[in-house]
């Protein structure tokens, strides 16, 4: 299996603090990597760096053998992340958002596309809505569409969970299974572990600037991650 | 192309929001109104006081409504942290500049060709013979203000003293752009032939020029990292 991501020694401080020192990480394509920690461990960070949003401060990265320095252009064409910002318009409905967020990258979908990847995440009825009456498990929801329709290579998902109930939750996994079954790599970062094990493939453990990798099994079976 | 079709994008974006907030259109509006509705009570309405005084008010009225207008023009994209979507996106960033660029050269003019009636009606001003020079003016000149103020609304809209740091950074380089449009407005009104002040437009269109190249330029380094 191909290497979608590959961190090398990246470090990353802020000012004089420390967030990440010397990370490590190889994650295959069709593979969902979990990674725990306590807040402020750099779990957001390292995702940030990976998806070209924060230089390191040291050490590089390749997405999809791409350096993500160098080609970052064409690293940006193979990641997509849900963060913490919706990266909506409010005064734009749910439908315009995703023309938008995915017609600016150079591909205009159908119709019956967009119908679909909104139905698939359970919010087709609230097409024509504007973004600012949405709640915030429904523009989490209309981030994992816009994923769909996006179809990255590398899924980079910080707190997947965050604001959805249980069903959108499951579909949060189902749509997790159907990436990495397309050969997608997905990285997500969660402090769900019951959840997190039905998808992932492999766990780390980022606490005091380092990861330690564990399997699913010492996640789920270990009293404290951290 | 991707780079055109990222600058159509923007701009319907854009369009289309503000068609449905009015925000931004009407706060440039009612403060330019405000100021007209000042003046006109300020000086005497005899006509050569208005040729004398008309070209600084009309580019007071301008210069304020630009500030008021081009520094939210940013606003919007980081509201639901949008312009982290953009450093993301795999496409020239200088594209996402020229969008809004000229989304909001539309909204600059759109105001202006409002306000120009409005300076008939307060100050009896003729200006049905000057019609065209006086709209070529508003061009050139709109285009260096919009340049200009789209650029350092990207770059002021993260900092907290944005509202203060953004006309400190326009003011002083628009200061061309507004000695060229009123130089050029106070022709234009006189009825001067255009040969006498075209040089005034050209100096406009040379700066026009230069501004939108070196913030096409510049952008690219503000939004990537």
């Amino acid at each position: 299996m191909a290497v979608a991501i590959h961190g090398i020694t990246l470090s990353k401080s802020f000012r004089h603090f420390q967030v990440l020192k010397e990370i490590s990480v190889k994650i295959d394509a069709g593979e969902c990597y979990a990674l725990f920690g306590p807040n402020g461990a750099g779990k957001t960070t390292l995702l940030r760096i990976f998806a070209t949003l924060h230089r390191p401060s040291a050490g590089r990265f390749e997405i999809m053998g791409l350096d993500g320095k160098q080609d970052r252009v064409k690293v940006r064409e193979a990641i997509y992340l849900i963060g913490h910002g919706s990266y909506l318009y409010d005064d734009l409905s749910v439908k315009e958002n995703i023309q938008f967020a995915i017609g600016i990258r150079g591909w205009n979908p159908s119709d019956l596309e967009i119908k679909k990847a909104l139905d698939q995440v359970g919010i087709g009825r609230f097409a024509h809505l504007r973004s600012r009456y949405l709640s915030a498990g429904m523009k989490k929801r209309l981030s994992i569409a816009k994923a769909l329709l996006i179809r990255p290579k590398v899924l980079l998902l910080d707190e997947g969970y965050a604001s959805l109930d249980e069903r959108g939750t499951a579909m949060m996994n189902d749509c997790i299974r159907g990436f990495t079954q397309q050969g997608a790599a997905v990285l997500m970062t969660s402090h769900e572990r019951a959840k997190t094990a039905e998808v992932a493939h492999r766990v780390g453990v980022l606490n005091r600037s380092a990861l330690t990798e564990i399997t699913v099994k010492e996640m789920l079976e270990a009293d404290a991650l951290f | 192309m991707p780079f055109f079709k990222v600058i159509r994008w923007i701009i319907w974006k854009d369009l289309l929001s503000e068609y449905r907030n009015r925000e931004n259109i009407s706060s440039m509006f009612f403060f330019a109104l405000n100021v007209i509705f000042i003046f006109s009570f300020s000086f005497s309405l005899d006509p050569d006081t208005i040729k004398e005084i008309m070209p600084g008010v009309i580019w007071v009225a301008f210069g304020f409504t630009a500030i008021i207008g081009l520094g939210k023009s940013f606003l919007v994209e980081v509201n639901n942290d949008c312009m982290e979507y953009f450093q993301t996106l795999p496409i020239p960033k200088g594209a996402i500049y020229l969008g809004k660029f000229l989304g909001n050269f539309f909204f600059m003019m759109s105001v202006e060709i409002v306000l120009y009636p409005l300076f008939i009606l307060f100050f009896n001003l003729n200006i049905s013979e000057n019609l065209i020079p006086l709209f070529l003016i508003s061009i050139v000149a709109t285009v260096g203000l919009s340049a200009l103020g789209t650029l350092f609304s990207a770059l002021t809209v993260q900092i907290r003293a944005r509202e203060v740091m953004f006309p400190i950074l326009l003011l002083p380089l628009s200061v061309p752009i507004f000695i060229g449009a009123v130089e050029a407005t106070r022709g234009a009104l006189s009825g001067d032939p255009l040969s006498l002040y075209q040089h005034w437009i050209e100096l406009l269109a040379v700066f026009d020029i230069i501004f939108v190249v070196v913030s096409f330029w510049v952008f690219e380094f503000i939004l990537d990292y």
